[in-house]
């Protein structure tokens, strides 16, 4: 399995605190990773930089091929970035908003409509879609955003804590989706969460970060035999601990 | 107890560095007004004392020699002022007064007549500032003539009902204006307030504009950061100057529009105005013909050509920009609806200090810190420039472009540098708070 992203030693400073410490880590073609950690581990920050939001202080990543340091343009047009408890162009309406995200991706028309003609089929939002954005509740603005950062089939879909916020059943939804479009597609997929329970129903493997630290990655099974613990939140607890005493 | 704690809380709420901040800009706002208002009464109260009476004796005669007498005799101080000709602007030569009369040819002759002789009030335009026409008249010197004409006439004729009736009849009064090198027989009171009246309504336009484009170029960024819609288009595959290029042309042709209607609008209300002045000249209709002040405005050089017209527009794009760049910085300061409010402050304060102050006086006629302080502000320059134009003040004309261009290229170079680095999603101004990595230790974001 082709790895789509290789994250190499990357650390970000902010002033007197180190963000992200020499954080590693590598997803293959059609994985789901999931970075899980409290609030304030260094997720976001890590996922910032990954995405071109944010310069690195050191270190490097290479998503498809590409660069973020050397080539970041090449790395949007590989990647989709959807953040945490995002929100959209209130005054557009549904397919406006997808049709101007699809207009950032492609300039040929064609393309656009089938990126578009995507999206509706994966949010099934149906004729809201015709409605404006300021009237969706919080569940369909995030399946319509969902749908938007899966339309392009980037290489790597960067999801921030995709499910907050949600009720079950709709957390359950966009969970289904992202699982069909790795499984179907062969999607690639970064998420991020601080919710350990959700993400080992998701994740294909998971890396635990704490304190700007990446302390362990592997697939969700083989960390609980390792740790020998009944669910991630354990793992994540003995993980902690571990790093503590060392 | 209980409410004591309950009143801690409002009021620390309400109290906050933002409100200082507030007070003390208000502060300098009231401090920078109030050294305007002083200059302009000290020079008013300069006048009111002053003993000077500025006289250009055409007539050269005993009678006039003898009246210049016995105006000195009356504690007035006379200096003599030479014109060539008709050239009532040649008098001027120096700029320490601003208005005499002229003793026309035929002044002794009238008055040994029996008649009540002519003579011309020569006054010097400078700026179109509410103020300017307020000092330096000629009606001490008009007073003091009309004193001596009334007695000897009265000296002449014996005191009759009729002839006193006569004698208190008021003198006529033939005004002329000055502007720089040109002059034009018209008062400078009706100059001024056709320009006032035409020109009321620009500097309103120019402000309306800047804090409309400010005000839709932080929301914009604003309600993209809040949103995080910013993060989204920043992580598509567009680059950031493009992104900040689309949103300041967006609201640069907002402003545009604005600025189309709005002149429109202006255009209308200029025309309307000029018909109400024309009706209303305020000269003696005895005074042979007299030049509407259209035609006046014209003579002297104060209408406004295309070319004129052409810099004005190239200025107030200039400003636009400026403004848009000032609010990308602005704008990228914001973290919450709140401070997104507060950040249209310093482009208020920006705009109403040169308004106020262009309405009220002449900038030139400010103490050194003061007019520093206002022609440091960028958009001084636009609400002089069409005073500048009017009264031929090239060189300040000139420079104020040549330094708002300066200042756009120097805010834009920091706005786009913000824009294309980190700081645009981890800056945030937070007034009179411990950054969040200090106080936890911690990071800004997860």
């Amino acid at each position: 399995m082709a790895n789509v992203l290789e994250v190499k030693e990357l650390s970000k400073q902010y002033s007197k605190v180190l963000a992200a410490d020499k954080v590693s880590f590598e997803i293959g073609e059609g994985e789901i990773f999931a970075l899980i950690g409290p609030n304030g581990a260094g997720k976001t920050t890590t996922i910032r930089m990954i995405s071109t939001l944010l310069q690195p202080t050191s270190g490097d990543a290479v998503v498809a091929g590409h660069s973020i340091l050397k080539a970041p343009e090449k790395v949007r047009e590989s990647i989709t970035y959807l953040p945490d408890e995002a929100g959209a162009y209130k005054q557009m309406t549904g397919i406006k908003y997808l049709r101007f995200m699809a207009g950032l991706f492609t300039s040929d028309i064609d393309t656009l409509n089938g990126y578009v003609d995507r999206a509706k089929n994966i949010c099934g939002l149906g004729d809201r879609l015709n409605d404006k954005i300021g009237s969706y509740s919080r569940g369909m603005i995030r399946k319509l955003l969902l749908a938007r950062a899966v339309m392009t089939k980037p290489k790597l879909a960067i999801l921030d804590e995709p499910t907050s916020g949600l009720d079950v059943l709709n957390a359950l939804e966009i969970r289904k989706t992202i699982k069909k479009l790795a499984a179907e597609e062969g999607m690639s997929f970064l998420l991020s969460s601080h919710n350990m329970l959700e993400i080992e129903f998701v994740s294909d493997r998971v890396g635990i970060i704490a304190k700007g630290h990446l302390m362990v990655t592997g697939r969700t099974d083989e960390l609980k035999e390792r740790y020998n613990a009944p669910n991630l939140e354990e793992v994540f607890e003995r993980v902690v601990k571990e790093n503590e005493i060392h | 107890m209980k409410f004591i704690n309950l009143l801690k809380k409002e009021l620390t709420e309400l109290i906050n560095a933002q409100m200082i901040l507030g007070l003390v800009v208000s502060l300098a706002l009231f401090w920078l007004m109030g050294n305007v208002m002083q200059s302009v009464t000290s020079e008013l109260a300069e006048d009111a004392k002053n003993t000077n009476v500025y006289i250009c004796d055409m007539d050269d005669s005993d009678v006039t020699h003898e009246l210049i007498k016995d105006m000195e005799s009356n504690g007035a101080k006379v200096n003599k002022v030479t014109v060539n000709g008709e050239d009532y602007a040649s008098g001027f030569k120096d700029n320490s007064f601003k208005s005499y009369v002229v003793l026309p040819k035929g002044f002794a002759d009238q008055l040994t007549s029996g008649e009540k002789p002519e003579i011309i009030s020569v006054s010097k335009l400078k700026s179109a500032s509410t103020f300017s026409g307020l000092t330096g008249g000629t009606d001490t010197t008009e007073a003091l003539i009309n004193k001596y004409v009334s007695i000897e006439i009265s000296k002449q004729k014996g005191v009759s009902e009729e002839d006193l009736k006569h004698i208190e009849s008021e003198l006529t009064v033939v005004n002329q204006t000055v502007v720089a090198d040109k002059s034009a027989k018209i008062s400078s009171g009706v100059v001024l307030g056709k320009i006032t009246s035409t020109n009321m309504i620009l500097p309103i336009i120019i402000m309306v504009l800047i804090l409309m484009t400010s005000q839709s170029l932080i929301a914009s960024i604003s309600n993209e950061k809040i949103d995080k819609t910013l993060e989204t288009l920043l992580s598509a595959p567009v680059s950031r100057g493009s992104v900040i290029t689309a949103k300041m042309l967006a609201a640069a042709i907002v402003a545009l529009i604005n600025a189309g209607v709005m002149m429109f609008g202006f255009s209308a209300y200029s025309k309307g105005m000029t018909g109400a002045i024309t009706s209303d000249l305020g000269v003696s209709d005895k005074v042979g013909k007299v030049l509407s002040a259209g035609d006046a405005m014209k003579q002297l050089g104060l209408n406004l050509g295309v070319t004129d017209y052409l810099i004005v527009g190239v200025q107030l794009f200039i400003t636009i920009m400026i403004c848009l760049a000032i609010s990308i910085i602005l704008g990228a300061l914001v973290n919450d609806s709140k401070s997104a409010q507060t950040m249209l402050l310093p482009i208020m304060m920006m705009v109403m200090i040169p308004w106020f102050v262009t309405m009220f006086t002449d900038v030139n006629s400010l103490p050194t810190v003061p007019k520093l302080i206002v022609y440091a502000i960028p958009f001084t320059h636009t609400f002089t420039a069409i005073p500048n134009l009017m009264f031929g003040n090239t060189t300040e004309l000139w420079i104020g472009l040549v330094y708002q261009i300066i200042v756009f290229a120097v805010v834009m170079f920091f706005a786009l540098k913000l824009f294309k680095s980190d700081k645009i999603l981890t800056m945030s101004l937070n007034f009179g708070q411990k950054s969040r990595f200090k106080k936890n230790g911690k990071t800004i974001e997860d």
